[in-house]
């Protein structure tokens, strides 16, 4: 088999999957900041409760994310050699700003906050908290400066068949960076929202003796969604602007495609560099599922007098809902990458230059052995994420009070 | 500045080493079914560090890519089956350790049990393979790419490997005799010393292989800072022993620290100035220099994340400073 079909196979696998999970643990973050903000100044326990329950569902899926996320790092020094070879000068600087300056951070805070809970002072675990989403928003930020380089590679000159850095400042200010950076992010907090909003609309439906906790963050999730859903269109729109001009081989044809295809051809040589004709099919799904999402503004004027609750029937709405966001990320990812096809950075490295010189039973093994892997740690997760929101809220593990304290006798290590 | 960049490589990979080398020596041990330090105890004493201590190894892949983008596409690539290996061990460690707590009964739990120990093991054998595989020379074509996989097929390569192992086993005990209450302390010591003569053998074992091989001896370009590694781990692990033998576990687990600190920078120093060395002929291998980012790339990496430096030991040392002692019934638990 061919090595490039597999190694772009594992490329997509890996990536989807691990989106998956980055969406819920973004837009998950940022309502627990707000739910724990909010009990840390009103002092009320629903908010402890709250952030108590949603905090489980969270570690849990960004535990399970983190594996994800690490065979996505390596697996660009294992099948893709070249990008590191051609373009690691300035593509690898992102990704290990992101990796030093967010994740690092990130994973040392969430650590903390969640054992920290009884054991540090509420100040510090609050901010704690604040950490972790502020170290998960600079992660986003410089992973999707590292992608928009190899949407529209700017800031660099070759030298010897090699890229070097001339001006990182182009990478921060790429046309194709800030406008996809809001989209993920209003994706996310599209996502978490509507998360939020059904496991809540479940057991309101269900009926859960929890009325008041779950009315709460069904109105958290919902109001959420809502305001995201606007700024997920506005994002999306925004960037046919600049794809267009900048990648126009992108989404289908016109003048713009021929001249693209003619100046590669010339200096590249005859091959066929257009992207897969599927590449842009999920994109015109992936805007009517925005369109439906946007529907949510309909439920809105609901929440008065709880309407939405009583009615019964849009809560049912919100728990069918909830498989759209995922499917309309998996989507806009797939439009964005198979979009930027045969290229690995645009206009710069063509994909067959970039994969790895590995043996294709070892590329297929590592394919099917990480596919089945991440596979199931996404089914896991979907299992667990499930069992634990159905669970409620009544004794999450996390933030459980230690119990009494039966040998006083406490020893310090280093003494 | 290659070798400040180098250095921090070293270093970052090194406290990966100690670090997750805790993790899954924990692992390892949650083979054994019955006695103190099995199951949920283990994982509560790992439980807080547990997340600060991953990121060592996915920082290191960081500055690999970043400060030496050539290096890792060759030697991820180069080392295909190996790399794999460990991976698969990282995440099945990660993903286990999260999911055992979570599981319903207590044959689920024994399987998540499994799959933890499954994990420890590629892990370690994995890392200490790459090691192994550094320390003596790659086959690389004319146009600088490593030459298929076969060349890790080594006797050497499997020794590096086990002694990771061994040496993992010893740590992650010797750290549960540190963290689990006084009264679990003593059987967990003699369960650390009753590893480390295995450790040491070991040990042996790889520095004869190593002494054999034509490649080994080509390709370290300082064969007594090589010499130096076996000797310094052998003491690290008698020093552990001894302390072990008379109740002081936090003097073992600095030494047993020492002896997985030690690796990374030893096997980086012999080499040095090369680092993926080509046998046949070595003036063809890859050098720091060759493998490293151009300046400009390297100075904006320096800016950005030097200054961040403080920060980030300084909230990992938070880390350990606010779970520091032993666990007791009051110890949060979580996974």
């Amino acid at each position: 088999m061919d090595p490039l079909l597999l190694a772009r196979l594992q490329f997509a696998t890996t990536t989807s999957i691990h989106f998956l999970f980055v969406v819920v643990t973004l837009g998950l973050v940022t309502l627990l900041v707000g739910l724990q903000t909010a009990g840390y100044l009103t002092g009320k326990p629903v908010y402890e409760r709250l952030t108590r329950f949603w905090g489980q569902l969270y570690v849990i899926n960004y535990v399970l994310g983190i594996a994800t996320g690490i065979v996505m790092e390596f697996q660009f020094g294992l099948n893709w050699s070249g990008l590191s070879r051609y373009v690691g000068n300035v593509f690898g600087a992102p990704l290990a700003i992101e990796t030093l300056v967010a994740f690092f951070l990130e994973s040392t805070f969430l650590g903390m906050w969640i054992f920290g809970w009884h054991r540090l002072r509420r100040g510090v675990h609050l901010a704690l908290l604040w950490g972790v989403a502020l170290t998960a928003y600079a992660s986003a930020f410089w992973i999707m400066v590292a992608n928009a380089w190899l949407q529209h590679p700017v800031g660099y000159e070759v030298r010897d068949g090699v890229a070097h850095l001339t001006d990182f400042g182009a990478l921060v200010t790429n046309p194709t960076f800030g406008f996809a950076f809001g989209h993920v992010v209003s994706a996310s907090l599209v996502t978490g929202g509507l998360l939020m909003a059904a496991v809540s609309a479940w057991h309101l439906l269900r009926r859960t003796p929890d009325f008041l906790l779950f009315r709460t963050s069904l109105r958290l999730g919902l109001v959420t969604a809502a305001l995201a859903v606007s700024a997920l269109q506005g994002f999306g729109f925004a960037q046919f602007g600049p794809v267009g001009q900048l990648q126009p081989t992108k989404f289908g044809g016109g003048p713009g495609r021929e001249a693209m295809v003619a100046d590669w051809t010339a200096r590249f040589g005859p091959g066929d560099w257009a992207p897969p004709v599927l590449s842009s099919v999920g994109l015109g799904f992936m805007i009517l599922i925005g369109f439906a999402l946007g529907c949510v503004w309909l439920l809105l004027p609901l929440l008065w007098r709880d309407w939405i609750i009583r009615l019964r029937f849009p809560l049912w709405l919100l728990l069918l809902g909830l498989p759209l966001p995922f499917v309309a990320v998996l989507l806009g990812w797939i439009a964005r990458e198979v979009g930027r096809q045969p290229w690995v950075a645009y206009g710069l490295l063509p994909t067959a230059q970039a994969v790895s010189p590995v043996s294709p039973a070892l590329m297929l093994a590592s394919l099917i052995g990480f596919g089945l892997l991440l596979g199931a740690l996404a089914v896991t997760n979907g299992t667990l994420l499930a069992r634990h929101a159905a669970r409620g809220a009544l004794d999450p593990a996390l933030g459980r009070p230690p119990a009494p304290d039966t040998d006083a006798h406490h020893q310090p290590v280093f003494a | 500045m290659e070798l400040a960049w180098y250095a921090l490589l070293g270093l970052f990979f090194a406290a990966y080493l100690v670090l997750g080398g805790y993790d899954y020596g924990v692992g390892l041990l949650l083979a054994r079914r019955a006695g103190a330090g099995t199951g949920r105890a283990a994982l509560t004493a790992v439980g807080p560090f547990f997340l600060g201590n991953e990121v060592w190894l996915v920082a290191t892949v960081g500055i690999l890519f970043g400060a030496f983008p050539t290096l890792e596409g060759e030697l991820l690539a180069g080392f295909y089956p190996v790399v794999l290996g460990a991976l698969a061990g990282v995440v099945l460690v990660t993903a286990g350790v999260q999911l055992r707590g979570r599981a319903g009964g207590e044959a689920t739990r024994a399987g998540w049990d499994r799959i933890v120990v499954v994990g420890g093991v590629l892990a370690a054998l994995g890392w200490g393979a790459l090691l192994g595989g550094l320390l003596q020379g790659v086959p690389l074509t004319a146009d600088g790419h490593v030459a298929g996989v076969g060349h890790v097929v080594t006797p050497f390569v499997a020794a590096t490997g086990l002694t990771l192992l061994a040496l993992v086993a010893v740590h992650g005990a010797t750290f549960l005799t540190l963290r689990l209450p006084p009264a679990d302390a003593p059987a967990l010591a003699r369960l650390a010393r009753g590893l480390v003569p295995a450790a040491l053998t070991a040990v042996a074992a790889t520095t004869v292989l190593g002494l054999l091989s034509d490649r080994v001896r080509a390709a370290v370009a300082r064969p007594a800072l090589a010499v130096l590694l076996p000797l310094v781990v052998v003491a690290a692990l008698l020093v552990a022993r001894a302390a072990l033998r008379r109740g002081r576990a936090g003097v073992a687990f600095a030494a047993t620290a020492t002896a997985l600190a030690l690796p990374a920078p030893l096997v980086g120093a012999a080499l040095w100035p090369r680092i993926l060395v080509a046998t046949g002929d070595p003036a063809a291998s890859l050098t720091v220099a060759g493998a490293a980012a151009s300046r400009p790339t390297l100075a904006l990496l320096g800016w950005l994340v030097l200054p961040l430096l403080p920060a980030l030991l300084g909230f990992q040392a938070m880390c350990w400073w606010v779970f520091r002692g032993r666990i007791d019934g009051r110890a949060p638990v979580y996974w």
